[in-house]
C-alpha cells in the first residue's frame, strides 16, 4: 500500500531530527566566514578520506534501518516499496540537516549499480548484494570504460573466457570513481570477438577482493585521486556472477547508463553551490571591487538567467516526476547546462579576482576557486561527454538520423 | 480560476488548430503587406468562438477569468505561427495595464470591450529612445480649467498604433508619471506607422496636440503600473518567443531529417547534429523559464518579478539562436525571401529588443536580485 507523502514527509522529519541537526543555508553563507573550499572533487590525505567513508557507511546504516536506506527498492531485497516520489520528499527534506556526505556510495552504486543488478541478476545474487549495498555495507562501482574505449563504450577489449561454471576475466579499466572502496564491481567484458560490437559483451558482478583485482589511484589535473585504474588479470567469476544473457550485455550496460544520466547533473548542492548563488557572486563582485564594471555586470546577468532558467528546469522535471508523468529531456539539458553554468562561473569569478586567481594570497575565498575552476574540464568530460549527451539530443529526442556506425 | 492539465492540453490543441487554419504561411505574408495588418473576420472569430480576447479578463469585467498560465498557452501557439493580430497590444499590454491601475471605474469601461473583441486598444510608454524608464518620459499632462486632462507628446513604437481604439499613455504630471486614456479618434492624436524590422508586427508613431485624456489609477502612480506591467508583459512575450523558437527548431529538424547532400540526410552529420541540439537546449529552458514564470505570475508569488526578468532574458536569447540557426540548417535557402526562416529571425530580433534588449533586461535581472 502506499504511504500519504504527508505522513511519510513527517516521518522522515522525525528521523532526521532524531539523528541529525539542521544545516545552515549554503547558498546564503556569509562572505569571509567558514570554509572557502570550492572542490567539486575530493583530494583529501588517505586518512581524511578513510574517515568519510567510514562515516557514510554509517549514516547510511541508519538511513536503512530507520526505513530511508531504500525508499523505493522492492522489499523482498529490503527496501521500502515507496514510490520516486517518496524519494524526491526524502531527498529536499534531508538537504535541510548537516548529514555525512554519502556520495561514495549513492552516486554510482546506489544510483547505477543497484537498479542494474535489481533488473538483470539472479534473485540469490540480489539478495546477496543489494541489502548489502542498501546497508552501506559494500560498496559498488563501474568497471566499463577502458583506454580505449571511453565514451565508445562497445568496444570494450576486456575478455571473459569460460571454463566450466566459471569465467576468467583479463583486461583493464579506467576512470573508476570509488573503486579504491569498493566491495564489487561491474564489469563489461568481451566475450565474443567475432560478434558484431554491441552484440560479443557480458556483464559481470566481480568481487573486488578476488585474486587478481589490481586498483590504482589516477592523479588527475586537480591533483587528487578521484578516479583508479583497475586492472583485471586472470579474475575467476562465477557463472551465476553474471548479468543478463551470454553477450546481453550491452542491454546491462543500457540500464546503467541510463540511470547516471539521471544521478549526474542532480547533485544541486554541495561545496559549489555557493558558484551558482547570486547572493554569493554579488558578494565576491563587492570584495574585489568590481561592483561596478558594466561588463562584468553583464555577464553576471548573463550566466545568472541560465543558472535561473536551469533550476526552473529542474524544477518542472521534478513537477512532471511528482505527477506521474515522464520526465521529457529536461534531465539531459540541465547535465549539460550545471556542467557550463559552473564553468562560465568559474571563469567569471577568476575575471572579477585577477592574479588572485593564480597565486594564493591568504584571502578567504579567492584562490580557493581555483580548485572549481581545475574541475570544470571534466563536468563536460564525465558522464558522458558533451558531444555524447548532444548526440542522445539529437538522435532520441529530436529524432535526426544515426551517424553510420562501424 | 485555473485550467488543469487536460484544459490547458485542450486550450493548446484548440488554439493550434485555429492558427493552422487562419494563420498559415499565406495568409501571414498577405497580412504583412495589407493595411490593416490583421484579417478583422479572423480576430471576430478568435473572440466569438474561441473567446480568446476575454481569456485573461477577470469575470466581473465580462472575461472568462482564466490567468497568465492559460494566456501563455495561448501566446506561445500565436508565436509559432506569427498571429498576425491585435491580440498583445489589446490583451496582454493594454488590458493588463488597466488590470495593474487598480481602477475599477477605467477597468469596467473599458475591459468589457476588449473581452468581447470590440475594442482594440495598446499601451504608448517609449518615446523617441524607445526607453520603459519612466525617468525619460517627456510626454506631459496637464489639468485644465474644468476638470479635465490635456496631453501632449509624442511616442514611439506603439503596438498597432494605427488601429487601436484606445490608446493608455503614459504621462508626466506633476506627481511623475501616471496613465492616461485616450481616445484615437480624439482632436489632436496623429497615427504615423513606422517603418519595422518585423514586418508582422506594426509599430507606430503618435503625436498628441493637447489631446484630451482620462486618469488612469491614481496620479503619480504610473512608475509602479509600469514595472508590473513590463513583467506581465515580458512574461506574455516570452511565451510568444518560445513558441516561435519551438518552431524554428522544428523546421530545422524537419529540413535535416529530409534534406541529403553528399548521400545522406544532413542530420547524420554531427556538425548537424549538435546545431540542433544545441537549439533544443534552448527551446526546453526558454519554454521552462517562460512557463514556470506564468506559474509564479498565476500564484502572485514573491519570486514572480525575479522569474520574470528571467523568462524575458532567457526567451530573447533562445528565439534568436533558433531563429539564426534556423537558418543556417536550411543553408542557402534559408537566406530567401520565399522562406518563412526571415520571418521568425525579424520577429525574433524586433522582439529581442522591444522593451530595450540585452544590456538593459540583464542589469533589471540584477536589480530585482538585489545586485
Amino acid at each position: 500500500m502506499e504511504q500519504d507523502t504527508q505522513d511519510f514527509a513527517a516521518e522522515a522529519r522525525s528521523f532526521l531530527d532524531a539523528h541529525a541537526t539542521k544545516a545552515p543555508d549554503r547558498a546564503a553563507r556569509t562572505w569571509g566566514q567558514g570554509d572557502d573550499s570550492m572542490a567539486y572533487f575530493s583530494s583529501l590525505p588517505p586518512e581524511q578520506e578513510a574517515e568519510q567513508v567510514r562515516r557514510a557507511r554509517e549514516w547510511q546504516r541508519i538511513r536503512y534501518e530507520n526505513g530511508f536506506g531504500w525508499i523505493t527498492g522492492p522489499p523482498e531485497y529490503g527496501g521500502r516499496g515507496l514510490t520516486p516520489v517518496h524519494d524526491l520528499v526524502y531527498d529536499a527534506i534531508e538537504s535541510e540537516y548537516d548529514v555525512p556526505d554519502t556520495g561514495v556510495l549513492g552516486v554510482v552504486g546506489l544510483g547505477m549499480i543497484g537498479p542494474t543488478i535489481l533488473a538483470h541478476a539472479q534473485p540469490h545474487i540480489k539478495e546477496r548484494w543489494l541489502p548489502a549495498m542498501y546497508r552501506g555495507d559494500a560498496i559498488a562501482c563501474q568497471l566499463f570504460s577502458e583506454p580505449d574505449a571511453g565514451s565508445d563504450l562497445a568496444s570494450v577489449t576486456t575478455r571473459a573466457v569460460r571454463e566450466g561454471e566459471e569465467w576468467v576475466l583479463s583486461g583493464q579499466k579506467v576512470w573508476t570513481s570509488v573503486a579504491q572502496h569498493s566491495d564489487v564491481g561491474l564489469a563489461l567484458t568481451r566475450t565474443d570477438p567475432e560478434a558484431p560490437k554491441h552484440r560479443g559483451i557480458t556483464a559481470f558482478l566481480v568481487p573486488m577482493d578476488a585474486p587478481g583485482v589490481e586498483v590504482r589511484p589516477l592523479r588527475q589535473m586537480t591533483g587528487g585521486a578521484d578516479f583508479n585504474e583497475v586492472f583485471l588479470t586472470d579474475v575467476r567469476v562465477p557463472d551465476d556472477h553474471r548479468l543478463g544473457e551470454i553477450d546481453g550485455g550491452w542491454t546491462v550496460a543500457l540500464t546503467t547508463l541510463m540511470n547516471e544520466r539521471d544521478t549526474v547533473g542532480s547533485e544541486g548542492a554541495g561545496p559549489v553551490a555557493a558558484a551558482l548563488s547570486p547572493d554569493h557572486l554579488s558578494a565576491l563582485m563587492r570584495a574585489t571591487w568590481t561592483w561596478d564594471d558594466r561588463a562584468l555586470r553583464a555577464r553576471l546577468g548573463e550566466l545568472l538567467v541560465d543558472v535561473l532558467a536551469t533550476g526552473h528546469l529542474n524544477a518542472r522535471a521534478q513537477r512532471s516526476l511528482r505527477a506521474g508523468v515522464a520526465p521529457g529531456p529536461e534531465r539531459s539539458v540541465a547535465k549539460l547546462m550545471y556542467g557550463q553554468n559552473l564553468t562560465r562561473a568559474a571563469h567569471f569569478v577568476g575575471d572579477c579576482l585577477g592574479p588572485r586567481l593564480i597565486a594564493d594570497t591568504g584571502q578567504w575565498g579567492t584562490y580557493a576557486w581555483s580548485e572549481l575552476l581545475l574541475a570544470t574540464p571534466a563536468l563536460r568530460i564525465l558522464g558522458g561527454t558533451e558531444e555524447i549527451m548532444k548526440n542522445i539530443l539529437a538522435e532520441r529526442v529530436l529524432g535526426l538520423p544515426k551517424e553510420a556506425r562501424a | 480560476m485555473s485550467a488543469d492539465a487536460s484544459g490547458l492540453r485542450e486550450l493548446r490543441a484548440s488554439v493550434g488548430e485555429f492558427m493552422a487554419a487562419k494563420s498559415p504561411e499565406e495568409a501571414v505574408r498577405k497580412l504583412m503587406e495589407s493595411e490593416p495588418r490583421f484579417d478583422p473576420d479572423v480576430w471576430s472569430q478568435a473572440a466569438d468562438q474561441l473567446r480568446l480576447p476575454a481569456l485573461a479578463i477577470p469575470e466581473e469585467y465580462g472575461g472568462d477569468g482564466f490567468g497568465p498560465v492559460e494566456l501563455g498557452v495561448v501566446l506561445e501557439e500565436m508565436g509559432r505561427a506569427l498571429f498576425c493580430s491585435p491580440f498583445f497590444s489589446t490583451v496582454v499590454l493594454a488590458a493588463q495595464a488597466l488590470l495593474a491601475s487598480g481602477d475599477s471605474e477605467a477597468c469596467a469601461r473599458h475591459l468589457p470591450g476588449i473581452a468581447a473583441g470590440r475594442t482594440m486598444a495598446t499601451l504608448a510608454v517609449a518615446e523617441e529612445g524607445g526607453s520603459w524608464d519612466p525617468a525619460l518620459i517627456s510626454t506631459r499632462a496637464v489639468a485644465d480649467a474644468d476638470g479635465g486632462w490635456k496631453l501632449s507628446g509624442r511616442k514611439g513604437f506603439v503596438i498597432d498604433g494605427t488601429t487601436a481604439d484606445l490608446i493608455l499613455v503614459v504621462a508626466r504630471t506633476v506627481a511623475g508619471p501616471s496613465f492616461f486614456a485616450v481616445d484615437r479618434a480624439a482632436p489632436g492624436v496623429t497615427a504615423e506607422a513606422m517603418e519595422t524590422l518585423d514586418a508582422t508586427r506594426t509599430l507606430a508613431r503618435l503625436t498628441f496636440d493637447a489631446v484630451p485624456a482620462t486618469p488612469v489609477g491614481p496620479d503619480g502612480a504610473g512608475g509602479r503600473i509600469m514595472a508590473k506591467v513590463l513583467d506581465v508583459a515580458s512574461v506574455g512575450l516570452a511565451a510568444e518567443q518560445a513558441g516561435g523558437a519551438r518552431r524554428c527548431l522544428e523546421m530545422s529538424v524537419e529540413h535535416a531529417r529530409t534534406r541529403h547532400q553528399f548521400g545522406r540526410p544532413i542530420g547524420s552529420f554531427q556538425a548537424v547534429k549538435h546545431k540542433c541540439a544545441d537549439m533544443l537546449v534552448q527551446v526546453e529552458l526558454a519554454e521552462a523559464s517562460a512557463r514556470e514564470a506564468a506559474l509564479l505570475a498565476a500564484g502572485d508569488a514573491p519570486d514572480f518579478p525575479v522569474a520574470a526578468a528571467v523568462a524575458h532574458a532567457c526567451c530573447s536569447r533562445a528565439y534568436m539562436v533558433a531563429a539564426m540557426e534556423n537558418i543556417q540548417v536550411h543553408g542557402g535557402i534559408g537566406f530567401t525571401w520565399e522562406h518563412p526562416a526571415h520571418l521568425y529571425f525579424r520577429r525574433a530580433k524586433s522582439s529581442q529588443l522591444l522593451f530595450g534588449g540585452p544590456a538593459i533586461y540583464h542589469e533589471r535581472l540584477l536589480d530585482r536580485l538585489g545586485i
